[in-house]
């Protein structure tokens, strides 16, 4: 029995791995364990040449797997973009582990995040003792991955600061790191290269400098396209979080998830369901995962304050939180949105009423 | 007995592909008649085809000679195989001839429905296909998971790793896939049937090898020997209507399948792309530059070092997708990650113009006819109007048949940029039933005619076309609302139902205010005025109604520091808005949502004093500010707190056209003398021409009329202030003496 909460997918699906790793004669870029091929059905679901099934990691445009896999087989970065709860991480983690075997050289960016914890670190009492050595560096993730030829994760690369970031300027292109103290540099061994994570829309972040950008192939996660899998989606992930917050989960709600999931979506694509109306869109992400939150929050409102009751009025609050991230613009858009679209529709007047009445 | 050896080339309508490997075929085979697919009453026209002056796109159009409007067509542009063989038979003096049914056929209606069901929906005249028919290969290509047939065929067909006969490995696919079908349906039975005979004849008729060029799906067909007997009777009765061809210039829009285009290709520019630079190594290349500066053109940022980077990235897809060389889709991805920071939206907003191009085609200028200088004088003689050069005016009754029908065409002509008559009452066309038009044919009209010919081959296809075009290209959303009341005053529905379905797409995305209640009078014009349908009228109110109410909504952000000028504009649209919305009576509750706009400006404490004013006389005339109220907001407004410049700009929006309301109104009369009063001399004196503005409105009896109502029965001026009885008469005297001054004239030394 394994005490461990969650292992590293390469263990998880190990035995996926070797199975796929079996027959796969196929030519492999330097460094890599798989062909970009058995990496693809890795990704994708489908079958191994021995004829193991194998589950899809990735539900969606197969498109945008390929462009990943055949980025990562050129010696370009990889930049996943796309709000939050597009499975970015996800499929950062599973791509690092079927290309190398390895997904744990990772690099977990914040707004702390200093140059020290990207490029190398010192050891403070090798350094007093000893001056600037090779013994006296610490290296980062970043670093044993140059020396080693693995794979590199950057988890939320535009959280941590512009200066930082460029940084990673000169290993991206020259693919070298100079130790100026050592007056030395490290070159990265073939197979080396970084999938790096970020948001697009979301506030707080530190925009990518062009430089870097150019740096980096981009390929940006959607959100899920039918209506009928998000719903799947929000259903369970709200189901498992009130199971483990304890919150009575009432009858309705199904109903309710299926209305915010509609003005989400609505607001989300700019047009409403039926793609009579066009709207405008507000600044928010308005992504699954808030979704998710929003209904969350509605249930905990139910619980303890409204005796139980899941409605419209609850809901409101989280949902105004959601869609008006920006008191002018988003106000505004809301608004429209209220009386062009909602106010027309008799299963909505509840919302209507409630969103009116919290704006 | 002559035995020409029959050579059969199945092609792809517009595929680069196999008009590059058909060149290459001819040249081998050196035909001495090429025979192709297209109407064989043409034949003599085709030769045309080969001009200098003639510059592809271009199509041939057949149509009854009675009625344009149910036109055939066959395009051709430089990369099709058509237009490539036609002219290499004529730089090779080959014989060269069309075998399919003869337009006269073609355009005889088959049922009337048909015929009756094309001209409800404006579609052109194309018999719709299966997709495996229309285009075989394209469907071929889809099943093997490919998006464009184009890449399919240079991997699959030209890289074929046995190198044979490219024609012969297209004939047995289309065998093959033929196979199982059953009858064909019977119009594509005769027309396989006479190119059958066609090339019969051909064959006794020319000692040497003959070329047939055809849509790939019909070379089995034409392959088969059957009894001519059977074919001969499959033709009997065939019914014909005398018809008429002409060359005419085509776009490279038009040749794209989203544009109604049976045949067409999807990328029109893509396989231009490919055609330029058939047998270059860098086709890829270069098609990576030319999506650069599209959007370079646009001002994004391209660097040659991401450019390098997307075709690295695009070979690398290609082995992954195991293709052997990067083609359409490989390009678009790459492009999309490497150049567009992974937006696809960017892609979209370059797609348009790298895939549809600009292209329009030229025709020799002694082409025969042009439809629709013929359609035009059809018109004239149904309506009885004949062009002359002399001006004449022309009074149309909008209530009889004829003058409707003589204010739609001289409408229609309008849009196309023959301008025969002009209107002469300018402003609104149809606000009375009457309508008076100056007439005056020019020469260069029907210059200008057959340049119209790319839209459309009657006057009203052409109108609608050159509609759309403009519709697509407006840039704001009033323009818009003006070309749809355009559209639907000359009776124009396809342009009219595009403009609406622009007009909505747009409305949701501005918020620009001032654009917004801009267009709200011209649609409301057109609900009251307008002879739209039903349906349109149904269309327009709703969008209409989501205008004010978006509008409404908008208004007290837009309200927010604004400049003199923007806020004069601003007050001038409200105004306008205002009017509008006041006569096409909508429901209360949108009427509600646009007063509670106007109530917000007045609430809000940003809002520039100018639009407040404005918003408070228009709450006071729709009653919705009481006098008591009104008089109040204005004595609170005009107060010695405010700064004088605020008060004057709120005075002058609520009184620039109320000037009236102060001899009758006693309350806000008090107002305003109260404020006046308040203001020391320098500041009455710098707000004397604001004065001066708002009571010009006023006639020299209503002047009199507030005089009195100031002054009370006294009818005293204060003293010292004698008021001059013959004001005006002076004013009048010191302006003339002015006058020369200001021009400078200097007479006096």
């Amino acid at each position: 029995m394994n005490a461990v909460i969650r292992l590293p997918v390469e263990q998880a699906y190990a035995g996926e791995l070797q199975a796929l790793a079996r027959n796969d004669d196929r030519q492999k870029p330097a460094g890599w364990s798989l062909s970009p091929k058995a990496v693809l059905t890795y990704l994708l679901g489908g079958k191994a040449d021995d004829g193991t099934p194998i589950t899809p990691k990735y539900v969606g445009r197969r498109r945008l797997m390929e462009t990943a896999v055949a980025t990562l087989a050129t010696d370009r970065a990889l930049l996943l973009l796309g709000v939050p709860g597009t499975a970015k991480s996800w499929v950062s983690e599973h791509l690092a582990a079927a290309i190398m075997g390895d997904s744990t050289l990772i690099v977990q960016c914040t707004a702390g995040t200093d140059e020290n914890q990207i490029r190398y670190g010192w050891n403070y009492a090798q350094l007093l003792a000893k001056g600037p050595s090779e013994e006296a560096l610490v290296p980062t993730p970043l670093y044993r991955a140059m020396q080693g030829g693995k794979l590199c994760r950057l988890e939320e690369l535009t959280r941590m600061g512009s200066d930082v970031q460029d940084t990673l300027i000169t290993v991206l292109s020259e693919k070298m790191m100079p130790i100026p103290e050592l007056n030395t540099s490290i070159y990265a061994q073939r197979g080396f290269n970084i999938i790096a994570t970020a948001n697009n829309r979301d506030k707080g972040v530190n925009e990518l400098s062009s430089a870097l950008k150019r740096r980096f192939n981009v390929v940006v996660l959607p959100l899920p396209e039918d209506m009928a899998e998000e719903v799947a989606i929000v259903s369970k992930r709200v189901g498992e979080m009130a199971g483990g917050l304890d919150l009575p989960v009432p009858k309705n709600v199904g109903d309710e998830i299926a209305r915010v999931l509609t003005i989400f979506r609505e607001l989300r694509s700019g047009a409403t369901s039926d793609g009579k109306v066009t709207l405008k869109t507000p600044s928010g992400s308005l992504s699954t995962a808030e979704a998710i939150a929003t209904m969350v929050g509605g249930l905990s409102q139910a619980a303890w304050f409204d005796g139980g009751k899941l409605g419209a009025e609850g809901l409101a609050a989280s949902l105004v939180g959601a869609i008006v991230k920006d008191p002018v613009q988003d106000k505004l858009v809301l608004e429209e949105y209220l009386e062009t679209v909602l106010k027309k529709r008799p299963d909505y007047a509840g919302y209507y009423a409630a969103l009116n009445a919290a704006i | 007995m002559a035995q020409g050896e029959v050579s059969y080339f199945g092609i792809r309508h517009h595929g680069p592909g196999s008009a590059d490997s058909l060149v290459q075929a001819l040249q081998d085979l050196k035909p001495v008649a090429v025979l192709i697919e297209g109407p064989a009453d043409a034949s003599a026209l085709l030769p045309l085809l080969a001009r200098p002056e003639m510059q592809p796109p271009v199509a041939l159009l057949c149509y009854p000679e009675d009625d344009p409007a149910s036109t055939s067509f066959w395009p051709f542009a430089e990369f099709s195989p058509e237009y490539q063989a036609a002219l290499w038979a004529v730089g090779n003096n080959a014989a060269l001839r069309f075998i399919d049914l003869p337009s006269s056929a073609r355009v005889a209606p088959l049922e009337d429905a048909q015929d009756a069901a094309a001209d409800e929906t404006g579609a052109e005249v194309e018999t719709e296909t299966a997709p495996h028919l229309r285009d075989p290969i394209g469907a071929l290509a889809q099943a093997a998971g490919y998006e464009d047939g184009e890449s399919w065929w240079a991997d699959i067909i030209e890289q074929n790793p046995e190198p044979g006969p490219i024609f012969a490995a297209i004939a047995d696919a289309m065998t093959t896939l033929r196979e199982g079908e059953g009858p064909l349906a019977e119009f594509e039975a005769k027309r396989e049937a006479h190119m059958r005979l066609e090339i019969a004849a051909a064959r006794e008729e020319f000692d040497g090898p003959i070329a047939v060029v055809c849509g790939a799906f019909h070379v089995p067909a034409l392959q088969a020997t059957r009894p001519q007997k059977e074919d001969q009777a499959l033709l009997k009765g065939l019914a014909r209507r005398k018809s008429t061809m002409t060359w005419a210039p085509w776009t490279g829009p038009r040749l794209a399948l989203g544009f109604g285009y049976g045949a067409g290709v999807v990328a029109p520019g893509w396989c231009k792309h490919l055609w330029r630079t058939r047998g270059r190594h860098d086709a890829a290349t270069l098609w990576l530059a030319m999506i650069a500066a599209v959007l370079r053109a646009k001002g994004h940022m391209v660097s040659t070092a991401s450019l390098i980077e997307a075709e690295r990235l695009a070979r690398a897809l290609a082995v992954i997708r195991e293709r052997p060389k990067p083609g359409f889709e490989e390009l678009r991805d790459a492009a999309i990650a490497a150049l567009f920071n992974g937006e696809a939206i960017l892609w979209a907003l370059v797609e348009a113009e790298l895939l549809l191009g600009a292209d329009v085609g030229e025709i020799p200028p002694d082409t025969p006819l042009a439809p629709l200088i013929e359609d035009l004088q059809r018109n004239q003689k149904a309506a009885r109007l004949k062009p002359e050069a002399l001006e004449r005016e022309l009074s149309v009754d909008l209530r009889s048949e004829s003058g409707l029908f003589r204010s739609t065409l001289l409408h229609r002509l309008n849009v196309l940029g023959v301008h025969w008559g002009k209107l002469t009452d300018a402003g609104r066309s149809r606000g009375t039933f009457r309508e008076r038009w100056t007439l005056s044919w020019e020469p260069e009209y029907a210059v200008r005619l057959v340049e119209n010919l790319v839209h459309g081959p009657t006057i009203e296809k052409a109108a609608n076309g050159r509609l759309i075009q403009m519709i697509s290209a407006a840039s704001s959303l009033d323009a818009l609302a003006a070309l749809v009341q355009g559209a639907i005053t000359a009776n124009l529905s396809e342009a009219s139902t595009v403009g609406l379905a622009t007009l909505e797409e747009r409305a949701a995305h501005s918020s620009e205010c001032l654009e917004i209640l801009a267009s709200v009078p011209p649609l409301a014009d057109i609900i009251r005025y307008g002879e739209a349908r039903k349906t349109e009228t149904a269309r327009l109110s709703g969008l209409l109604a989501r205008l004010i109410v978006e509008g409404g909504i908008a208004l007290p952000y837009a309200a927010r520091d604004l400049d003199a000028q923007a806020s004069s504009a601003l007050v001038g649209v409200m105004r306008k808005a205002d009017e509008a919305i006041k006569l096409v009576e909508p429901e209360q509750d949108v009427l509600d949502a646009w007063r509670n706009g106007l109530a917000a400006v007045l609430d809000g404490s940003r809002s520039t004093a100018l639009v407040a004013g404005c918003a408070a006389h228009l709450l006071y005339e729709a009653g919705h500010l009481s006098a008591e109220a009104a008089a109040g907001l204005i004595a609170r407004r005009l107060s010695p707190g405010t700064a004088v410049t605020e008060a004057a700009g709120f005075f002058e929006g609520f009184f620039s056209t109320a000037g009236q309301r102060l001899i009758y109104d006693e309350g806000l009369r008090g107002a305003v003398d109260a404020w006046l009063k308040s203001l020391d001399e320098e500041a009455f004196v710098a707000h004397l021409p604001l004065l001066r503005r708002v009571f010009s409105h006023l006639d020299s009896m209503e002047r009199r009329r507030l005089i009195e109502a100031v002054l009370g029965r006294a009818r005293r001026l204060p003293a010292g202030l004698t008021p001059t009885p013959d004001g005006g008469e002076a004013w009048r005297r010191h302006l003339d003496r002015l006058a020369p001054l200001l021009r400078g004239e200097n007479d006096h030394g």
